[in-house]
């Protein structure tokens, strides 16, 4: 076993770790760690300081607006990448396609005929009192019946190394990009450890996505102008919006540059207006149409949501998805599953208690140590209670406000997040990950490109993974069989 | 091309031809400003490329040092190096998927150079010509790279227009500066224009063509008439014609026709005058009457192919 690499390195028998079993390194991380264990520290510090700079170079950043002048940070990486073996990975991919069509018949279902009330599965009160229900929606026919294009399901491992989703992102999911950048810094900095590894490609994630987009327009054009709509450049997530674009070579738009005329959606270019057929859009609902929607933005697209819903242009992912990532509906999912497809789960939700019922509120409040408690509503780690490492008077203010609003609030017992090893201050430290997995859902099926984006906690202890909360990423190897 | 894109990859280009006169500047009335006892004052510089009232000015004809700082690093100047930089890497972002890759890292690379604090404190420590050869020499990796990778399109043409409509405007500028600084003077030294011809690049040129000796009226030849010289304006408005004519297939014809008409009409103006041969004065108005003309063809792009109203 190599000295300096990992002089230190903890085993937690409470927490799974992707790379070290009691004390010897798993299959999965072998290889890899074999051809690490010979590269000196100073080397490893050289290839840590080479991956920030071509970050930087690259743009690869995102820019913090304050005080006029933007200020340009690189989402953290570490170049030690996650290894995932094939059979696991082959457990995911089924449980992820099986979530994805059973959560795409719920919309459909939800916004159509609402089997699912009717037969007493989910309760009416919390699909009509969740803000992410899209009234506009309601019998609005969308191309194919798809609604969730492009997904990102959040994935956590438990200390038996078993895979719990803990989110479905079903509206406009990002991180992909990172999961390319990721890939493309690591043959960098570790050459030839792709192919000896028989790590599975994902360069042709951005083919996939192209060849669905065009697909959704069906017969209508033969050859379907695919525009990607970004908020523009001061949007966290731009360096995304414009590698997809250019990856797919299609336009990239604000919502300045298309008009809507006749219920047909239009950009302006040099030679006049151009019909659009399909739009990626990352800008979410409430900004999309400030005549339907929120009226003092003018991120979107005046009158958009009407040529939508006569069919006049196809819109990525589908109006009105929130309704199916809500943290609240999200604790239905398993019995959707059952119900629309006869099956069972094979990827296991985090149990979730719905503060809304007054039992489970009751039981909350007892052991509020050892609960996760989040507003159904907020994401990036925001308006989160962790019980073990709160404060009384947060937990007080927490229960005031779920006293008043119950609805909006889920609990969660806190689920230990598995670790994978870390290259910090020289050595390798475990921090805690998850996965991001990206399914792309078009008329022909759904593809999963193998890999994603695993979120890590850089912050020792810290079990909240997010980029706003100080987490970072790593490349995902996913090995052939 | 949405309309968009076109107007920002114009200014992105605008935006690194004046960088570049910029610099050019700078370097060389610096060079001047340690060489000659009265050639080289900073106050036209600063009226054209500084936002502080003339009159309120703090900087002393010694102050070359701070004045320099302030011409390339002051964030609060708009019409500084820095801020330029910026513009035109703010205009490449929002273009990024009909730029090149490897031009948008230059940019970017460029955005970073300029904020590095090394660069700064060489200019305030003595040393700002290495300073300003080290940001020169990025900016002509920009011009390769356009050259060497950018798609002859839509894009590339109006890349151009930009970058030639801008470079017109600073060699009139320049020709402008030199001959107010020196108004009261009839003389005109040779080192005046000597300094004029290494800002824009020409003086081994003007050397070949007039065997070293500096005469307004050959000067005026270059800067404006010789077609050889590509920072002269006669080229820049030959090789603007040329493309923007590239456009007329993908044009609309009537958008094609105004800008056409401006471009054509600015074009002869300049080619069938004479201002070689005439009074100082009459120079001035004459320069001043083509820079309205090129602001004009621009605000017609503007109109016609980018939307504005």
């Amino acid at each position: 076993m190599p000295e300096h690499l990992l002089r230190g390195y903890p085993y937690n028998p409470a927490v799974w770790d992707e790379m070290i079993d009691l004390s010897d390194v798993r299959q999965s991380y072998k290889g890899f760690f074999s051809a690490i264990q010979t590269i000196p520290a100073a080397e490893m510090d050289l290839k840590h300081e080479l991956a920030r700079k071509l970050f930087m170079s690259q743009g690869v950043t995102f820019t913090v607006y304050s005080s006029g002048e933007g200020i340009e940070k690189i989402f953290p990486f570490d170049i030690i990448p996650r290894i995932i073996q094939a059979k696991e990975w082959a457990i995911i991919e089924a449980g992820i396609r099986q979530r994805l069509k059973a959560l795409n018949i719920f919309l459909k279902d939800i916004y159509h005929e609402q089997f699912i009330i009717k037969d007493g599965i989910i309760p009416a009160k919390l699909v009509f009192s969740c803000p992410n229900f899209l009234r506009e929606m309601m019998n609005v026919n969308v191309p194919y019946d798809i609604y969730t294009h492009i997904s990102g399901i959040d994935l956590i491992r438990d200390e038996q190394g078993k895979f719990f989703v803990l989110e479905d992102n079903l509206r406009t999911p990002s991180g992909v990009s990172y999961m390319l950048e990721n890939r493309n810094m690591t043959y960098r900095i570790f050459p030839d450890q792709l192919p000896r590894n028989n790590v599975r490609p994902v360069n042709h994630y951005p083919d996939l996505l192209l060849k669905n987009l065009m697909a959704i327009a069906g017969e209508k054009s033969s050859e379907p102008v695919v525009v990607l709509l970004s908020p523009g450049i001061f949007n966290s997530a731009y360096f995304e919006h414009t590698t997809l674009a250019r990856l797919m070579g299609i336009e990239l738009v604000e919502g300045r540059d298309l008009v809507v005329d006749n219920h047909f959606v239009f950009m302006k270019t040099t030679t006049g207006l151009k019909k659009v057929d399909v739009i990626y859009r990352r800008v979410d609902d409430e900004f999309i149409d400030p005549l339907v929607f929120r009226s003092d933005t003018i991120l979107g697209v005046p009158g958009i949501y009407m040529a939508y819903r006569k069919g006049n242009v196809a819109i990525v992912n589908a109006m009105g998805n929130g309704i199916a990532d809500d943290k609240a509906v999200y604790a239905y999912v398993p019995d959707m599953i059952r119900y629309y497809m006869n099956e069972e789960p094979i990827l296991h939700n985090v149990p979730t208690y719905q503060l809304g019922i007054p039992e489970n509120k009751d039981m909350v409040f007892k052991n509020m140590e050892n609960m996760v408690i989040k507003r159904t509503n907020e994401s990036g780690g925001y308006g989160m209670l962790i019980g073990n490492c709160a404060t009384e008077q947060q937990m007080d203010d927490f229960k005031v406000a779920i006293n008043a609003d119950p609805r909006s609030f889920i609990a969660q017992p806190i689920i230990s997040l598995s670790s994978a090893p870390c290259y910090i201050n020289g050595v390798l430290q475990p921090r805690r990950v998850d996965l991001r997995p990206f399914a792309l859902y078009g008329p022909d099926g759904i593809d999963i490109v193998p890999g994603g984006l695993t979120r890590v906690a850089l912050k020792e202890g810290s079990l909240v993974v997010n980029s706003s909360q100080g987490g970072g990423s790593k490349d995902t190897w996913i090995l052939a069989d | 091309m949405l309309s968009r894109v076109a107007n920002s990859i114009c200014w992105m280009a605008r935006y690194m031809e004046r960088t570049n006169g910029m610099l050019r500047l700078l370097r060389t009335n610096y060079i001047a400003s340690q060489n000659e006892l009265d050639s080289a004052s900073w106050r036209s510089i600063l009226k054209l490329y500084s936002d502080r009232p003339d009159e309120k000015s703090e900087f002393g004809p010694e102050d070359s040092l701070n004045v320099i700082e302030h011409l390339m690093f002051d964030s609060e100047n708009s019409f500084s190096v820095c801020n330029n930089i910026v513009r035109a890497r703010e205009n490449a972002r929002a273009v990024q998927d009909n730029i090149t890759k490897e031009l948008w890292q230059c940019l970017n690379d460029y955005y970073h150079l300029i904020r590095q604090p090394a660069l700064r404190d060489q200019v305030l420590s003595g040393d700002p010509v290495s300073a300003l050869d080290t940001l020169i020499q990025q900016g002509m990796l920009y011009y390769g790279i356009v050259d060497n990778t950018m798609a002859r399109g839509e894009g590339y043409n109006f890349l151009n227009i930009g970058k030639l409509l801008e470079r017109s405007v600073l060699s009139l500028d320049m020709l402008t500066i030199r001959i107010t600084e020196h108004s009261g003077d009839q003389r005109l030294d040779s080192s005046a224009w000597r300094y004029l011809l290494y800002t824009l690049s020409g003086y081994e040129l003007y050397l070949k063509s007039y065997r070293g000796k500096f005469v307004t009226a050959y000067v005026v030849d270059q800067v404006i008439y010789n077609t050889d010289f590509p920072h002269s304006v006669l080229y820049c408005l030959t090789e603007m014609n040329r493309y923007f004519e590239r456009l007329k297939t993908c044009s609309l014809p009537d958008s094609y026709a105004h800008v056409e008409f401006h471009i054509g009409r600015t074009l002869n103006n300049v080619k069938y005058s004479n201002a070689d041969h005439v009074q100082l004065s009459a120079l001035t108005d004459f320069l001043k009457t083509t820079r309205n003309e090129i602001f004009e063809i621009s605000n017609t792009i503007n109109k016609y192919y980018f939307g504005h109203n």
